[in-house]
This record gives structure tokens, sequence and C-alpha cells, in this order.
């Protein structure tokens, strides 16, 4: 029903907040610094499959960082389209930063 | 469907100010309409004419000038936010009393009332922060 | 300026009273919203609990009050309030202390009350 966007790293407390508000039916959407939390194994990626939600990805960002060869198969890559075809889905936003 | 921005980003600071303006050009792209983008807080600096951009790096001013020109867009900046951050249209500039206008002309300065207005008129209002 | 159609409005507040300007630039959009007549609730979740603090003095730094500011509200027909219980209990906030038409929310009822709104304001 919402779409999440976050683009601080999983240490932040936004990271923190939207897991705690991120449900199933809901869609969340990494970018900028928020992609770390992409990276397979790791506890934030563990979170963010626990959630039920949608996840994606957004991919210049996820180049940017380096983590092309690190991400999680679960979250889908996305381009800028892609993102607005989310909003286009997705009504509301809220941005977690 | 109509889109406004909320963009808080600074054009100085991480890389959110592009990304609203890399989100705005794929609306654009998927045929929808874009109402307003308002420009608040940290994310006023957009409009600031006087940035020197390093050559190998966006300039993000002339990139959002660009985009709104080209599709017609209305860029707006928060009076408050903009007056606080030393960005004056040639109006405040002498209304203040200060040496110089700073803000790009693709710009236009204008209060909270223009973000309220903006998001009953649309159907999506997307906020890029941080 | 239009308002034959309204939209109702979450304004969901983060952050700390004084250590960005979002604080005050989020509380001044959730004003602005009543002003213009339109439907709007004001979230304080996560450290953005801590601008209902009711003693704070910003005097010491030079900066406008965000106590004084919430507490103009009822005054702008701005009165729904919604605060993330889990935050003041974990800054130890009392409700004694607390605006008196705050209703606390905990993690579910924050995530129904996003789909209760047409836009989120996120600051």
């Amino acid at each position: 029903m919402i779409l999440h966007t976050l683009n601080t790293s999983p240490s932040s407390p936004a990271f923190a907040d939207c897991i705690r508000l991120l449900r199933k039916g809901d869609a969340l959407l990494l970018l900028g610094d928020g992609v770390y939390a992409a990276i397979k194994g790791t506890r934030a990626c563990i979170e963010l499959n626990n959630s039920g939600a949608e996840l994606y990805l957004l991919q210049p960002d996820t180049a940017a960082a380096g983590l092309q060869n690190r991400i999680d198969d679960t979250l889908t890559p996305v381009d800028y389209e892609g993102f607005v075809a989310l909003t286009e889905r997705f009504p509301k936003q809220q941005a977690w930063y | 469907m109509i889109y406004s921005l909320l963009v808080l980003s600074s054009p100085c600071s991480g890389q959110g100010s592009v990304t609203a303006l890399r989100f705005a050009q794929a609306v654009i792209e998927r045929d929808h309409q874009i109402q307003r983008i308002f420009f608040l807080d940290e994310g006023t600096l957009a409009g600031a004419s006087s940035m020197v951009s390093p050559q190998d790096e966006n300039d993000t001013v002339q990139l959002w000038a660009n985009f709104a020109i080209k599709h017609k867009v209305e860029l707006i900046l928060c009076v408050s936010s903009a007056l606080k951050r030393g960005l004056l249209d040639s109006g405040e500039a002498e209304r203040y009393e200060k040496t110089a206008a700073t803000v790009h002309p693709a710009f236009e300065i204008s209060g909270l009332g223009q973000l309220i207005d903006a998001s009953v008129a649309s159907d999506r209002l997307i906020t890029f922060g941080g | 300026m239009s308002t034959i159609n309204k939209k109702s409005l979450l304004v969901v507040v983060r952050h700390s009273p004084y250590g960005s300007s979002l604080a005050r630039t989020s509380l001044e959009v959730a004003l602005s919203s009543a002003t213009f007549d339109q439907d709007v609730g004001l979230l304080f979740i996560g450290d953005g609990v801590l601008q209902l603090l009711p003693e704070q003095d910003s005097s010491t730094i030079g900066v406008r009050n965000i106590a004084r500011l919430i507490a103009s509200f009822p005054l702008y027909d701005l009165e729904t309030l919604f605060a993330d219980k889990a935050a003041l209990a974990q800054y130890g906030l009392d409700l004694q202390e607390l605006p008196e038409k705050l209703q606390l929310l905990d993690d579910d009822a924050m995530a129904n009350l996003f789909k209760c709104y047409d836009h989120i304001l996120s600051f």
C-alpha cells in the first residue's frame, strides 16, 4: 500500500524507523546510501526480507556503490522509469532519510 | 497522472537533488505531468545562481534550469528557506539591501501555500530528502 | 489557491527540535496546511518526539522555540497529533507533560495511519 524510500545506511536511525513500519503489501526502494542494506547475508538484508514487503534497488546508485555482485537476489534492480512505475502503483510515499 | 515533488536535499551534499531531477525526467518520459517542484530547507540551494561546480561533476543548478525550461516545469523555492540561505531574487535583494540577486531565473521564490496548493492538485506527492 | 478539492496530508516528523532546520520546517508546513484549511495530521516518530519536551528555552541558542510553536497549534485548528509510543517511553517522556490531544500509537497503528491520508510529507 505504501512506497517507502530509504537513502541512508543500515546503521542510521532512518533504517530502524523504516523497518518498524514496513509491512507486507508495501514496497521499499533503496537508493543513495540505502543500497547498502541490500548486501546479501547482512542482518539488514535479512530484516528487509522478513518484512514481507516488495524490495527494490535503484540501479545507478547500486553501481556507484560497487555492489553489483554483492546484492541479495530478493531485491529487484530498477532504473528511474522503474522508480516512477512504483509510484504509479503505490499512491503514497514515505521518504526515510 | 499529476505529480508534485518536494525537494529537501541539498545539491552540494549527497545525491538527493540530482536523484529528484532524474526522477522528474522519468515522470515526463512516462507521459505524466508535473504540477510543481517545490524546494524547501536545504533543497533551495538548487536555485543558487552563483554556485560554481567542479568541471567533472554535475552542475546541478544548471541541470534543474535546463529541465524546467525544456519541459516548462515550475520550480519554486520556499521564501523563508531561501532567504536564510542567502538566496534572493532581485526584489528581495533590494528589500533587504543585499548586494546581489542570487537566484537563477528559472526558479521562482514563493511561500508554503504553493506546496499546499500543489499537493491538492496532484495525484502523487514525492519527497526527496537527505 | 484552489480549495475546492481537499487532500488530506500527514506530516511525518522524525527530527529533534534544534539539531537541524527540518523540525521547524516540518511544523511550518503543518501549520500552513491547517491555515489553508486542509485536513492535516502530524506524526512525531523516533527522535521527532523530542520536539514535544515542554520546557525548551531556545533563547539560550538564539533560535525560535519549537515547544512554543507546538503549543500554538490549537489556535490554527491543528489538533490531529500522533506520537510514537515506543520513542516516548525510550526517552522517558511523561504523558502528563504532553499536549492534551496527542494520540499515542504503537508500530502497527503508525503503519495503519499512513493509509488514512492522501499524501505523506516526510521530514
